[in-house]
């Protein structure tokens, strides 16, 4: 499974549990619609964290890196290659 | 279990001291709401203001545990609680959030003041119709040209009539979503700016608290702190510091309350024992200790997996519910001890209850704890 599936399918069980995997297009604004509240951004950013093993208390975290799943997935990409922000 | 060095040690010793002598006059100015000038004075000397902060800010580059085991120290010796509230609350409103998220340039203009205890911090976060639910705050920050232009106003601000720089928390986006909350460094002698009076409270009255007005208050861009829509990322990081600086500040408190319940218990007799010696008395001393004992390993676990690039946002809330309930605890349990003498003023025990209660409210009441625990196992 590819990381952004990963992340669909996560965002999808934890958030929207009344559709499916497939029908949340990976654009789709998860904060504006409302489907990720304040809580569940900080639910979000463990999840990543433990399993994608981010520091993410060292990263310089902005909502916009958690619009979309693709911006997930940008900023897991990214945090995975900088490495923790200093 | 944590081994100390010589220097952590020396390092919590002169907090200890200096603590001793900010409280020697705690009952007087708990009377009358005082703040200790003098106190602060002795703690601008200290260095103590800077200990998380980098030496080329004049901080002592200090880390998370050092800095808690200091503070604990502090808690320990100092009888006025409000003193070291204030403490921290200066350190964790401007100087954590500068730290981590503030620019070059804020840093080198305001982590000095901080550091020194020149320019006294506050956060305004709470408003009267936004306390634990923050999304919903009214304040809002609107850009015009190179500014942006806050107006609303703010509720139970610590620190609020002594300060002279304030983290305002002010929403720039769509009102509840995770983005809408920005975060601004205001200076107090800024046009629109009005700080309430002081105002009564229940406990800890020696830490002054105010309101605070902004009306049409205009701010750079360049001073604000993270990123714009970030302002609730900055606070979760704020209050998990300021959960664990200012409650390891309560463990000292508990570990003094309960050596002094223990001495009074095996000194008071009654019916021609000491009163430690009945079990109805042993086991609030026991269960006082479990407090201690608990809040300990809750603090300092959770600040070893901070410092270990964990996620704690489960933690902290646990961490902040078990020691401030725990503080509550011990406070009534001594009273409780003391008899008659733990409920007049003059003993001082009797402070400490109002004191604790004061912490099951700020930084996240204990039903936001609870609410937020169930929310990261999938339950809100």
């Amino acid at each position: 499974m590819s990381r952004i599936d990963e992340i669909t399918r996560y965002i999808v069980a934890e958030f929207a549990p009344d559709i499916r995997a497939d029908e949340l297009d990976a654009d789709y604004d998860l904060l504006d619609n409302g489907v990720v509240d304040s809580l569940g951004l900080l639910r979000l950013i463990g999840w990543l964290g433990e399993r994608y093993d981010l520091p993410v208390d060292d990263i310089d975290l902005a909502p916009e890196q958690f619009r979309s799943v693709r911006a997930v997935d940008a900023f897991v990409e990214s945090a995975l290659v900088k490495g923790p922000a200093l | 279990m944590i081994k100390w060095t010589d220097e952590q040690r020396t390092l919590r010793a002169a907090a200890a001291e200096l603590g001793a002598v900010v409280g020697k006059d705690h009952l007087e100015r708990d009377a009358t709401g005082t703040f200790s000038e003098q106190g602060w004075a002795l703690v601008r000397e200290s260095g103590l203001l800077g200990l998380p902060f980098g030496a080329e800010y004049g901080g002592l580059d200090a880390d998370l545990l050092t800095t808690m085991y200091v503070l604990e120290g502090l808690g320990e010796s100092c009888r006025d609680g409000g003193f070291p509230f204030s403490v921290t609350t200066h350190v964790v409103s401007t100087g954590v959030p500068l730290q981590r998220f503030g620019s070059d340039e804020l840093k080198q203009r305001y982590l000095p003041g901080v550091c020194s205890g020149s320019a006294i911090g506050a956060h305004a976060i709470s408003e009267p119709d936004a306390g634990s639910d923050m999304m919903a705050m009214r304040t809002t920050a609107v850009l015009d040209g190179d500014d942006y232009v806050l107006s609303g106003s703010k509720s139970f601000v610590s620190n609020g009539p002594i300060a002279d720089t304030f983290m305002v928390y002010a929403r720039t986006g769509k009102s509840g979503a995770p983005d809408a909350i920005t975060t601004f460094l205001v200076e107090r002698d800024s046009p629109g700016l009005h700080v309430g009076q002081p105002m009564g409270k229940m406990g800890l009255k020696t830490s002054p608290l105010s309101e605070l007005f902004l009306d049409g208050v205009r701010v750079p861009t360049s001073r604000v702190v993270g990123k714009v829509g970030a302002g609730f990322l900055v606070l979760d990081h704020v209050m998990k510091w300021e959960i664990l600086l200012s409650f390891v500040v309560n463990l000292g408190e508990m570990e003094h309350r309960l050596a002094e319940c223990v001495r009074h218990a095996r000194s008071r007799k009654q019916f021609g024992r000491p009163i430690g010696s009945y079990q109805s008395v042993s086991n609030k001393l026991v269960d006082m200790r479990i407090g201690v004992e608990t809040s300990r390993k809750w603090l300092y676990d959770t600040a070893e997996k901070l410092v270990a690039r964990k996620a704690v946002t489960t933690d902290i809330a646990i961490t902040k519910l078990v020691v401030s309930e725990a503080n509550v605890a011990s406070a009534l349990a001594a009273v409780q001890v003391f008899g008659g003498y733990g409920y007049m003023t003059e003993y001082g025990v009797e402070k400490d209850v109002r004191n604790a209660v004061a912490g099951t409210i700020y930084s996240g009441t204990t039903e936001i704890q609870r609410q937020r625990v169930a929310a990261m196992m999938g339950l809100g």
